[in-house]
C-alpha cells in the first residue's frame, strides 16, 4: 500500500443535518461515542499501510484542523510523508468553478511530486471497513486504469433513495452510474471510492479543467469511460451511507448490534481518534443501563437505554435516556427524560425537562444550548 | 517555572514485593491503578500539571513495561526539543557497572546528568504514591524560608505513625529531628518522600554520603539526618489530600476501593488536575440488556452482560451472562465466564474465569489475588 496516496475528499452538502452541520462539516460529526466520522476514512487507510494522506477540508476547516492536529492520532505526523490538510483555494479558477476538480487541479503539484504512483480516494461519510490491501490487489492484478468500490444493498424499504446506483456490464465494468429511485429490492450502491492510476487522475483532472465539462471527479470518470480500463471491486462488509440526519441516527443506533460494532471497531485494526484523557465511567448506585454504548469519562446516575453517550455526559438521578445520542460533556439533570433525540456536544436539559422526537425525526439539541423549565 | 529551573527526579526503580504476583513482571510504579492508569501516572502528571519541564525517570526491576508506558512521554507533555523526559535506568563506567544501592546512591550516579542540566533545584519523587500534588507550592514554600531543603509531610493517624519517617518540626515548620520508624513518635508528621533541595547542597551531601562506607545511601535514612546534623536549613511543608503509598495487595485493593467512595478526596474527574496516561484509543464500553452496574468505574472496550457491583473493570473486560463481579478488580482482557462469580478479588491481566468457576467470598476480610502463578489468598 505505500505505493498508493490517500486522499479524503471531504467537501459536500451540509443542508441535510439541521443545526448539526451549521459549524462543522459532516465528517467531522461526533459518532459512536467517542469518534468523529472521518475517523474510521483515516484509520482504515492507516491500519492498512497508506503513508500519506492528502484531506480536502472544505469550507468549515476550523473543527478540522482542531481534531487532526498535524496527524498524531493517526500516527501521520511523520517527517516523511504524513497528513497533508488541503482548505480550499482561494483562485479566480476556483471562483467560477465549484467542486472537487478545480481544488484537485489547484493542488497538483503535491500529486506530481508524490512518489506514490496510485490514488485512492475515498469520502469519510461513507463508513466501511474495506480491506484495502485486497481491493489494490484486485485493481493491480486486473491491469486497470481505475477501480470503483462498490457494495449489493438490500433495500427493501427504498431508504438508500438518492445514493449512488451503479449498473454493470456481466464483466464487472461500469455501464453507468445514476441515482437510486428505490426501484430494486437490491441495487449496487456506489461506495464513492476507488483506485486510479495517478497519471490518468492527474490527466482527468487537467482535461476536465480544460474542457469545461464537468466539475466532478466522478463525472468526469464517466464522460472518459471508453478510453480508460475501469472495473469494479465488490465490499461485502457493513456500510453506512450518511448523508442525512435520519442515516446519521441510525448508523449510531446499529451500533448496538454486536456484528456491527465488532466489524466498524475492529475489523482491519482499531479506530484511531484524538484522545482526551478522561477517567473510567462512574455507574452509581442507582444507575440502570441496558443496550447502550458508553464513552469514557461519564458519571451516570439515572436510566438509559438504547442509547450512545459520549466522553463525560452526566446523567443525572432519576433522568431518563432512551433511544437517543447525547455528544460529548451534554448533562441531562435531575428527572429529566431525552427520547429519540440527539444532544450535541455541551447542551443541557434541566431539571424536570421532557424532550422527546421520533425515530424518523430525533429531536435535536443544539451545541450549548440549555432547555430549562420556566 | 522558567525563571528557578527544576529538575524532578522520579525515582522508579522499586520492586514493591509484597505486591506479590502485581509486581511479578513489572516495577511497581508500573502496576495498573484506577481503571485505566498506572501508580507511576500521579507523579508524571503532577509534574507536567506544576509546570515542571524537565524531569529523569530513574528505572531498575524489570524496566520494560514501564519503559513502553512512558516512551518519549508524549502522554504527558514531555515530547520536547528543549528538556522534557529522560529514562535514566543504571549503567557501566569503566569502574564496572552498579545497581542503585540506594535512593540517594541513584542521585548520586546520575550527577553527570544534573550536572549538564544544571538546575537550581531538585525535586526528588516516588513513583510508588498515589495522590495529587502542586509541586510549584512546595517550591513556593522553598524559596520563601530559603531552606535548602523542604521535605513534604503529612499528617497520618497515631497508630501507624510507628510505619513512617517522622519529622519534628519547631512552631515555624523548621525541622529538629528525624526519627525513622520510631516505636513510640513524638509527633505523626510523615515525611511523604518528596524532597526539594537546592542542587548545590544536594551535590555536596551526595558525595559526602558517597565516601560514608557505612552509608546505606538512603535519603530517609543517611543523607537528610547528616544535612540536619551539620546546620542545614531543613523545613516542612504540610500536604493536605489525598495520598497512598500501596505496600499490601489489601491496601492495593483498598485504594482501588476508595476511588467508588462518593466521599474521596482524589478526584479523577477534576480538569483542572487532570492525570494523564497511555490510551489504548479501545472503542466505548457497552451494556447489553439484562445487565447490573452498579458503584463501579468501567473503561474502554469493556463489554458487559453480567453482574458488576463495587468494581473496577480496567480495559477490554468481558463479563459474559450470568457471571457476577462483585467488590473486584479486574485488570484489562479479562474475561469472566458464563455464571462465573468472583468476590473481593484482584484479577491481573489477561486472565479468564472459567464458566462456573467461584473466586473469592462474599463478606470475607480476605482478598483473593488471581494471576498465572495461581490463586492467592491475603
Amino acid at each position: 500500500m505505500e505505493k498508493c496516496l490517500g486522499v479524503i475528499s471531504g467537501a459536500n452538502i451540509e443542508n441535510n443535518f439541521g443545526a448539526l452541520c451549521v459549524h462543522r462539516p459532516v465528517y467531522m460529526l461526533p459518532f459512536a461515542g467517542r469518534y468523529r466520522l472521518i475517523d474510521f476514512s483515516l484509520s482504515n487507510m492507516v491500519n492498512q499501510g497508506i503513508k500519506t494522506i492528502a484531506v480536502f477540508t472544505g469550507e468549515k476547516v476550523r473543527s478540522t484542523m482542531d481534531h487532526l492536529e498535524d496527524g498524531k492520532a493517526w500516527d501521520l505526523n511523520r517527517r516523511f510523508n504524513g497528513l497533508f490538510l488541503f482548505p480550499p483555494v482561494s483562485h479566480d479558477l476556483s471562483g467560477r468553478r465549484r467542486g472537487e476538480i478545480p481544488q484537485y487541479y489547484l493542488t497538483k503539484e503535491f500529486f506530481e511530486q508524490a512518489k506514490e504512483q496510485y490514488v485512492f480516494i475515498n469520502h469519510p461519510n461513507i463508513l466501511a471497513k474495506v480491506d484495502l490491501n485486497l481491493a489494490f490487489k484486485h485493481f493491480r492484478d486486473t491491469d486497470a486504469d481505475i477501480t470503483l468500490i462498490y457494495k449489493k444493498q438490500q433495500d427493501p424499504f427504498g431508504e438508500y433513495i438518492n445514493t449512488h446506483k451503479m449498473n454493470l456490464a456481466e464483466d464487472g465494468s461500469v455501464i453507468n452510474i445514476g441515482t437510486n429511485l428505490g426501484t430494486e429490492r437490491e441495487f449496487n450502491m456506489y461506495l464513492k471510492m476507488g483506485f486510479l492510476k495517478k497519471e490518468i487522475f492527474i490527466k482527468l483532472v487537467k482535461e476536465a479543467i480544460e474542457r469545461g465539462e464537468s466539475d466532478n471527479l466522478l463525472e468526469t470518470i464517466l464522460i472518459n469511460r471508453d478510453k480508460y480500463k475501469i472495473n469494479t471491486y465488490e465490499f461485502e462488509g457493513h456500510t453506512e451511507n450518511i448523508r442525512n440526519l435520519k442515516s446519521f441516527y441510525d448508523a449510531n443506533m446499529n451500533l448496538l448490534k454486536k456484528d456491527i460494532s465488532r466489524e466498524l471497531f475492529y475489523r482491519n485494526g482499531i479506530i484511531l481518534t484524538k484522545t482526551k484523557d478522561e477517567p473510567s465511567t462512574l455507574y452509581t448506585e442507582s444507575s440502570i443501563v441496558q443496550n447502550s454504548l458508553v464513552a469514557n469519562g461519564c458519571v451516570i446516575e439515572g436510566t438509559v437505554e438504547n442509547s450512545i453517550i459520549f466522553r463525560g455526559v452526566k446523567i443525572k438521578k432519576g433522568a431518563i435516556v432512551k433511544n437517543s445520542i447525547i455528544m460529548q460533556k451534554s448533562e441531562i439533570q435531575e428527572n429529566a427524560a431525552v427520547i429519540n433525540s440527539i444532544m450535541d456536544k455541551s447542551g443541557i436539559v434541566g431539571e424536570d425537562v421532557r424532550i422527546a422526537g421520533s425515530m424518523l425525526m430525533p429531536f435535536i439539541v443544539e451545541k450549548k444550548q440549555e432547555i430549562r423549565k420556566d | 517555572m522558567r525563571e528557578s529551573k527544576v529538575v524532578a527526579m522520579l525515582l522508579a526503580g522499586g520492586q514493591g514485593s509484597r505486591l506479590k504476583t502485581l509486581t511479578k513482571k513489572i516495577a511497581k510504579p508500573a502496576v495498573p491503578f484506577g481503571g485505566k492508569y498506572r501508580i507511576i501516572d500521579f507523579a508524571l502528571s503532577n509534574a507536567t500539571n506544576s509546570g515542571i519541564d524537565d524531569i529523569g525517570i530513574l528505572t531498575q526491576y524489570k524496566p520494560y513495561i514501564l519503559n513502553s508506558h512512558i516512551g518519549i512521554g508524549t502522554s504527558w507533555d514531555y515530547d520536547r526539543n528543549m528538556g522534557g523526559l529522560r529514562i535514566l535506568p543504571p549503567f557501566t563506567s569503566e569502574s564496572g557497572g552498579r545497581w542503585y544501592t540506594g535512593t540517594a546512591n541513584a542521585i548520586f550516579e546520575n550527577i553527570d546528568f544534573l550536572d549538564e542540566m544544571n538546575p537550581e533545584y531538585v525535586l526528588i519523587l516516588s513513583g510508588d504514591h498515589i495522590y495529587k500534588m502542586d509541586y510549584s507550592k512546595l517550591l513556593e514554600a522553598h524559596k520563601e524560608k530559603e531552606a535548602n531543603v523542604t521535605i513534604a509531610v503529612m499528617e497520618v493517624p497515631w497508630e501507624d505513625a510507628s510505619r513512617f519517617g517522622i519529622v519534628n518540626v519547631d512552631e515555624d515548620n523548621k525541622i529538629v529531628e528525624f526519627e525513622e520508624k520510631p516505636e513510640n513518635p513524638k509527633n505523626n508528621m510523615a515525611s511523604m518522600g518528596i524532597y526539594m533541595f537546592d542542587w548545590k547542597d544536594l551535590r555536596e551531601y551526595l558525595i559526602k554520603d558517597v565516601k560514608n562506607r557505612d552509608s546505606d545511601n538512603d535519603f530517609g535514612k543517611n543523607v537528610l539526618p547528616l544535612m540536619l546534623e551539620e546546620g542545614q536549613k531543613m523545613y516542612a511543608w504540610v500536604f493536605n489530600g489525598y495520598w497512598k503509598d500501596v505496600g499490601t495487595v489489601k491496601s492495593y485493593w483498598d485504594a482501588n476501593m476508595d476511588l467508588l467512595d462518593p466521599m474521596n478526596t482524589l478526584d479523577l474527574y477534576d480538569k483542572g488536575w487532570r492525570i494523564y496516561t497511555r490510551t489504548r484509543n479501545l472503542p466505548p464500553q457497552y451494556l447489553a440488556r439484562g445487565s447490573v452496574v452498579k458503584n463501579s468505574l468501567v473503561n474502554e472496550g469493556c463489554y458487559i452482560k453480567g453482574t458488576l457491583k463495587n468494581s473496577i473493570l480496567f480495559s477490554d473486560v468481558v463479563i459474559e451472562e450470568d457471571a457476577i463481579v462483585i467488590d473486584s478488580v479486574i485488570h484489562s482482557n479479562c474475561l469472566i465466564k458464563k455464571g462465573a462469580k468472583v468476590y473481593r478479588a484482584v484479577i491481573s491481566e489477561g486472565m479468564t474465569i472459567e464458566e462456573g468457576q467461584i473466586i473469592g467470598e462474599e463478606n470475607s476480610e480476605n482478598i483473593c489475588l488471581v494471576s498465572e502463578e495461581g490463586i492467592s489468598v491475603e
